[in-house]
């Protein structure tokens, strides 16, 4: 796109977004290397002494099983980055999808659909919605995946309803259907690519709150079934910060932190170098 | 007399949600002839947009009631094709080039990428015919570097360059009739001659015949056989471009031409 250019040097002027970049750069690369067999495989063997405190053999120490700790929070990236990837991309491809077809059906039954669904799916509590579906799936690993995509597309779904609806009034539409592009045809090649700044931002949005949301979850015994998250850990490190052992709990909330506030700087700076563009056209 | 290629026998047109309203087209009639250049001029409002996009099948239901008896392309008679059928036909048998070229191109996609499209949708073309074609054709509208023309975004081009995307966008297809809404009104003088000049001399190589809209009567008299005087949502006067000039009959005429002369002097 002509503009990735220009978008590209106005995120690198900002330097709190640069700097999350690089965070989430990092983490990405923890990610990879868990998922390519190099790092934190030793996450469950239950081998050494409880609590051992930090050292060479377990850089951060150990759990109140024996488990190294430092490996469980780094084959926690993996877990992480799968929940967020996995919901984001879903739950936007959602919202794209039904947010498109009732900006483009606007004012109709399909439109009042669409609405009424995001309607009823935003005024359930979202912890009783989980509960529920991790109920109804009988605690397949997935719940969680299912009951967040279900829940999240509705923001976009909503944004990008109002967007197609600005978009299709715009002139290059009625210049596509001049040229005698059928319907879905427009929808799909005008409309969409046209709310690619509000995908974009949107998946970061959705990626960040499906990780804090599955800490929430496994925390509560309704997310990670097997594997390990920072959810677990936490979850864990109750019964130890009672006993004053505090590692897992440092650990656990350390990495989530430091993720988060590298996520939030990069979707904000995405944000501002999305907001001239919007304003010039 | 050539036949007629484009045949519009009262053509109304009134927003769906007030009928009781004045309509923007007004029992509309008129025939478009083979090779000509029908201009189609009248005060701001007047109705010609709505006229344009009625034909062409542009106006959506839900927000305009367009009635007509009869309005009839070569053969086919429009008011009975179906939206796929319509779609066939719009950008190949009849095209229509907008007032605005700045907001008539797609911002996310090459302007070779969108006249690529023309032809892939009703040439049938695959990725490199229709690349070279696209090529040709900027050539055709008078880019003298097609190839950096079909690589750039629409906000790279300048107005009148972009207008020349949009007419070959119209023009891909060699279509019988050709629909220009004041194309250069939204240009500088001097681009607007060349662009007008650009636009009138392929109709005459392509044999498309043009109903071009204005509101300027120099352009009238320079490129035009014919002229349609509209007012109110009516056509008050169609004759030809001398007697026009000549021996004006309709007050709207009159109004129109003394603001030419005003704007002249
Ligand atoms: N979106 C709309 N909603 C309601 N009425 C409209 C709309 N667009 C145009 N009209 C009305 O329809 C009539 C005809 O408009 P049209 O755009 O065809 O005029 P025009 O002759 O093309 O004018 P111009 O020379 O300014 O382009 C106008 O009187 C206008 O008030
Ligand atoms: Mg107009």
């Amino acid at each position: 796109m002509g503009s990735d250019l220009r978008l590209w040097g106005q995120l690198r002027a900002d330097k709190a977004g640069m700097a999350g970049l690089l965070v989430v750069a990092a983490y990405f690369l923890l990610a990879v290397g868990v998922w390519a067999g190099m790092l934190g495989q030793d996450w469950s063997s239950a081998g050494g002494d409880r609590w051992a405190s930090p050292g060479a053999e377990a850089w951060f120490g150990t759990n109140l099983l024996g488990q190294d700790i430092f490996q469980r929070s780094i084959y926690s990236v993996r877990t992480a980055f799968e929940i967020g990837l996995v919901v984001s991309v879903l739950s936007t491809l959602l919202g794209a999808i039904l947010g498109a077809v009732a900006g483009w059906y606007g004012k109709t039954w399909v439109d009042g659909s669409v609405l009424w669904l995001a309607g009823v799916l935003d005024s359930i509590p979202f912890y009783l919605f989980v509960a529920a579906v991790a109920f109804a799936l009988q605690g397949k690993p997935w719940a969680m995946h299912v009951a967040m995509v279900a829940t999240f597309w509705t923001g976009t779904g909503r944004l990008v309803r109002a967007e197609v609806m600005k978009i299709k009034s715009r002139e290059f539409i009625l210049s596509a259907r001049a040229i005698g592009l059928p319907d879905l045809v427009i929808l799909a090649r005008h409309v969409l690519p046209n709310t690619g700044h509000i995908l974009l931002i949107q998946a970061s949005i959705v990626f960040v709150a499906a990780i804090k949301t599955e800490v929430i979850l496994s925390f509560l015994g309704l997310g990670v079934q097997d594997g390990v998250s920072w959810g677990l850990m936490l979850a864990e490190s109750t019964q130890e910060v009672l006993a004053g052992h505090f590692n897992n709990f440092i650990a656990a909330s350390a990495m989530l932190f430091v993720l988060l506030m590298g996520f939030n700087q990069l979707s904000d700076a995405l944000q501002d170098a999305f907001d001239p563009r919007e304003a010039a056209l | 007399m050539n036949p007629a290629v484009l045949t519009v026998r009262n053509l109304s047109v009134q927003t769906a949600s007030g009928p009781g309203q004045r309509p923007a087209a007004d029992h509309v009639s008129f025939e478009l002839r083979q090779g000509e250049v029908l201009a189609l001029v009248g005060e701001s409002g007047c109705g010609k947009t709505k006229t344009a996009e009625a034909i062409m099948g542009l106006l959506s239901p839900d927000r305009w009631k367009v009635t007509a008896d009869e309005i009839r392309l070569e053969g086919t008679e429009l008011t009975r094709l179906t939206p796929r059928e319509a779609g066939r036909i719009r950008g190949s048998e009849i095209s229509m080039v907008f007032q605005e070229p700045l907001t008539a191109l797609d911002p996310v996609f090459t302007c070779g990428y969108q006249l690529c499209s023309v032809f892939r949708r009703h040439r049938g073309m695959g990725r490199r015919e229709s690349r070279e074609s696209s090529l040709a054709m900027f050539g055709r509208v008078g880019f003298s570097d097609p190839e950096r023309t079909f690589n750039s975004y629409p906000h790279q081009l300048s107005g009148g360059m972009r207008q020349r995307v949009m007419i070959a966008m119209a023009m891909a297809c060699r279509p019988a009739v050709l629909i220009a809404d004041e194309p250069t009104t939204a240009l500088d003088v001097t681009t607007q001659a060349q662009v007008l000049a650009q636009l009138v001399e392929l109709g005459r190589a392509y044999g498309t015949a043009i109903l071009l809209i204005t509101h300027d009567l120099g352009v009238v008299a320079q490129y035009a056989n014919r002229a349609l005087v509209m007012s109110g949502g009516k056509i008050v006067e169609n004759a030809r471009v001398d007697e026009l000039f000549d021996r004006p009959r309709h007050p709207a005429t009159v109004t129109l031409l003394s603001h030419a002369a005003g704007a002249v002097n």
